[in-house]
């Protein structure tokens, strides 16, 4: 009993966050690899090895950081995309924890992404750390209205707002086809929380870093696991919320997923080595007045749809 | 036991090198940026090597001292074309570029195996300003403003916001240089509100650069058009590849610079032009800012006043560009993005005229004014233009501030020539088919 | 049970990001100050990084509070929405057409420029 309903969800989680952030870190370099960036060495191997040298590698410190906050940040932010992998279904019963409200749950992590990740920018007392984590509530509090207008829309043919019971709702169609907006506009969310490609308004080029910029050693480490990490778990939401989950023919639920997740993982991947990367300003004019309306329109239609 | 395992896993990483740039160092730069087993990175945070490259002038040495020490342990230094400082002990010096990428793995990997030391610091460990044991809490400070606590005074200079008037703190810093995203050399003092410039004064101008030795010869007699063009092609494309890699175009910005190392008269622009336009670079980076006005486009000269609709090109009075019917092309936008569709235009252009002039054996006629790719050069090369960025820059977001930076050729035209290159070097660079003119 | 599963994950995974980031850093002196000092290209500040930042998207921030409180209701609103039926659609769409204004003016007045 303790062990299948305590011991054996906290292994799962475990077990994706490390495998999940490893499967990133290789799926990334090969896309890289693919659009012509110079390869050398083992592919499987390089994340460990870069893993090992972090490890390796002094932690820097800043003049006068806020040493809690700054140590902090990205535990909490890995902490973070482990609640979210927490809440993913594999199958009816495969779920770590089948909160009522985990698509509520859910949308808290979203929100908490942004507090974590400017207060990593904020902490380290340095002027591009600071200007990276500044810019990144901007983005932050645009993505967040777009993604709860999206979620809402797949909990209202399920009539519910537990991801076990979104994924059912799709038995007879998926989300991605019964709502066409959702999930190009959910991807768009999962490029913001994990500031990744041309949403990387945090850590980016021309920052030097941004609020990495002044991290070296485990705490660097940390922070890119959680980040790789926070992609897994919303690949997984994704998934869930629009591809059906755990359904399809002939294989097993959770392969299925899975497979599902590999494929979002992809075109969140494919998206970051494509786009250049977004002005601040463009971003937030694009968010407010072309995404949020269209997330307007996905909900309506989503009405509509779950009524007839 | 365990940690030994770890150093030996670590030492299969792609070496992290972060760059500082000297005089001609960006060749380096290009050069490892194609070199598989190399990480280029941005902060010194995040590199195990430190990269010398070129020579750095004395008024250079106190801010590469300051970046030496900003390295975590362990780390090493690589000095190219550059006599290592004598107090570091253990530091190699490498001349030939073919042997960079193999010295830095090298050096990275005896670093972590525990062949070779960390580096020393060179400064002496003090704060900026003493604080210790000053203040209520020994802080440096006293209440809640004022003295320098933990070394550093608060940002207390309330100024008022050029754009909207608001009273808040500004925050003022040198920065360069060596900068990843300025021009080798370049150093200035910036003053900003939130992410916005409030002034800018740039100290250090970058370093003259050197352009292709066919640019030298093409002043003392007649060089054929197609090796001068393909040569002003690759000057192009190579700033287009350190735009798009600010602008987070990796893959983009890599292709830009094959493009530029493997030029022939049978290269084509269109694919790389054409993804450049998929990808909504022109829509979505940030390419909006950097208006330059008719005088400062004038006084720059080159494509960049052509981006701003002055059509002055040298080369439409020679007699050997007319033969081929050369025209100059023109933009009339003269912000960032106008002036990337002005170079992606000429790189089009200049590779026609050398298809043309390879063909019929054009050579060029005038030698005392040409047209470089910076601008015209009649009786002087071009001249710095840093200083119109004090004019240009204020009011500017971060990342328009920077990208205004990167699409502007700013630095001054050295009158020696390029030509110091040997021969096997230059192939190297060139990605081994160099200019492919018989 | 499910909350108290999700309990342990967040503490493990936190004290795991916690314990990464210690275990090495326990015998690591603490850097020199010329290391320390915040990386601007071999530049220096002036200052402390930490001031009364100015927040050029400020008004936007303001234009998310109101719909933020909105997000409240529409939670409940998702969970009886079939149930309730054509009037349900009515009424929540009524609430984003006014919201949607307020965003036009908004975008009009600038409200998503940097100022």
């Amino acid at each position: 009993m303790l062990l299948s309903e305590l011991f054996l969800p906290v292994l799962m989680v475990m077990f994706m966050l490390t495998v999940g952030a490893y499967v990133v870190a290789v799926l990334d370099r090969l896309i890289a690899g693919a659009f012509g960036a110079p390869q050398a060495g083992r592919v499987w191997l390089a994340p460990m090895a870069r893993g090992a040298w972090l490890m390796t590698q002094h932690a820097n410190a800043t003049e006068a950081p806020d040493w809690q906050a700054w140590r902090l940040a990205p535990a909490l932010y890995l902490a973070l995309a482990a609640i979210g992998l927490a809440v993913v279904p594999w199958s009816e019963s495969l779920v770590a924890t089948d909160l009522v409200t985990s698509v509520v749950l859910w949308g808290s992590v979203e929100a908490l992404a942004t507090v974590v990740i400017f207060l990593h920018g904020w902490s380290a007392n340095a002027l591009l750390a600071l200007i990276g984590g500044y810019r990144y509530v901007a983005l932050g509090l645009s993505y967040i209205l777009i993604s709860m207008f999206v979620l809402i829309g797949v909990a209202l043919p399920a009539e519910s707002l537990q991801f076990t019971q979104v994924v059912a709702s799709q038995e007879a169609l998926w989300n991605v086809i019964r709502q066409p907006l959702g999930l190009p506009l959910f991807l768009i969310v999962g490029l913001g929380m994990t500031f990744w490609g041309p949403l990387n308004l945090a850590d980016s080029k021309d920052l030097a870093g941004g609020t990495a910029s002044e991290i070296s050693g485990p705490p660097r480490l940390v922070w890119d696991v959680a980040r790789a990490a926070m992609l897994v778990a919303f690949s997984g939401v994704a998934a869930s919320a629009f591809l059906g989950g755990w359904m399809g023919p002939w294989l097993p639920g959770p392969l299925w997923m899975a497979i599902k997740m590999l494929a979002v993982l992809l075109v969140l991947l494919l998206l970051g080595r494509v786009l250049p990367r977004i002005a601040p300003e463009r971003c937030v004019t694009l968010m407010w007045v072309v995404l949020l309306p269209l997330s307007f329109i996905d909900l309506v239609w989503a009405g509509i749809g779950a009524l007839l | 036991m365990a940690v030994n395992w770890l150093r030996k896993l670590a030492s299969h990483k792609r070496a992290p090198v972060f760059p500082v740039l000297g005089k001609q160092g960006d060749k380096a730069l290009r050069y490892l940026a194609l070199s598989p087993e190399i990480e280029l990175v941005d902060s010194p945070r995040h590199a195990s090597v430190l990269l010398i490259a070129g020579e750095v002038p004395a008024d250079r040495l106190e801010p590469l001292r300051r970046v030496h020490d900003q390295l975590p342990d362990p780390f090493t230094t690589l000095w190219f074309r550059n006599e290592p400082w004598p107090h570091l002990e253990n530091v190699d010096r490498i001349d030939d570029l073919t042997d960079l990428p193999a010295a830095l793995t090298k050096a990275h990997r005896e670093l972590m195996t525990g062949q070779r030391d960390s580096g020393c610091r060179i400064l002496s460990d003090r704060p900026p300003n003493p604080w210790k044991g000053e203040g209520d809490f020994g802080q440096g400070g006293e209440g809640m403003m004022g003295g320098v606590p933990y070394g550093r005074p608060m940002a207390m200079n309330m100024q008022e916001d050029i754009s909207d008037g608001l009273t808040l703190d500004s925050l003022t810093f040198r920065l360069g240089p060596f900068f990843m995203a300025f021009p080798p050399g370049m150093a200035a003092e910036v003053t900003l509100q939130g992410d916005l410039v409030q002034s800018w004064e740039t100290q250090l101008e970058p370093y003259p650069q050197r352009l292709d030795a066919v640019f030298f010869n093409a002043r003392k007699h007649p060089v054929p058009i197609a090796e001068i063009e393909l040569a002003r092609a690759r000057h192009h494309l190579q700033r287009l590849y350190h735009a798009l890699h600010l602008a987070g175009l990796e893959a983009l910005s890599l292709s830009s610079l094959r493009l530029a190392h493997g030029l022939s008269t049978s290269s084509t622009l269109d694919g790389l032009r054409r993804r450049l336009v998929r990808s909504g670079f022109f829509h979505l980076a940030a390419v909006g800012g950097g208006l330059l006005n008719t005088e400062q486009a004038r006084q720059f000269g080159g494509p960049a006043a052509r981006a701003a609709g002055l059509a002055d090109d040298l080369r439409s009075h020679d007699a050997g560009y007319r033969r081929l019917g050369f025209s100059p092309v023109c933009q009339n936008g003269g912000g960032v993005s106008a002036r990337w569709k002005q170079i992606l235009d000429e790189v089009e252009q200049s590779l026609m005229l050398a298809r043309q002039a390879e063909r019929d054996e054009v050579y060029t006629n005038d030698v005392d004014c040409i047209e470089t790719p910076r601008g015209p050069w009649d009786e002087q090369p071009p001249e710095d233009a840093s200083a119109i960025l004090d004019e240009i820059l204020p009011g500017l977001e971060w990342g328009d501030a920077l990208a205004t930076i990167a699409s502007l050729d700013i630095a001054a035209v050295a009158d020696r020539g390029g030509g110091t290159q040997s021969p096997g070097e230059s192939r190297a660079v060139q990605g081994g088919s160099g200019n492919v003119v018989k | 049970m499910e909350l108290l599963t999700l309990l342990i994950v967040l503490l493990l995974s936190l004290g795991a990001g916690l314990l990464v980031q210690w275990l090495p850093m326990r015998h690591q002196p603490i850097a020199t100050y010329p290391q320390r000092a915040p990386f601007l290209g071999g530049g220096t500040p002036d200052s402390h990084a930490w001031s009364r930042y100015h927040v050029r998207y400020y008004p936007m921030t303001l234009l998310l509070i109101a719909f933020e409180m909105e997000m409240m209701f529409m939670y409940p609103w998702a969970v009886v929405f079939v149930e309730k039926g054509m009037m349900a659609v009515m009424e929540m769409g009524m609430f984003l057409a006014i919201l949607s204004v307020g965003i036009v003016y908004a975008w009009r007045e600038g409200v998503f420029k940097w100022q």
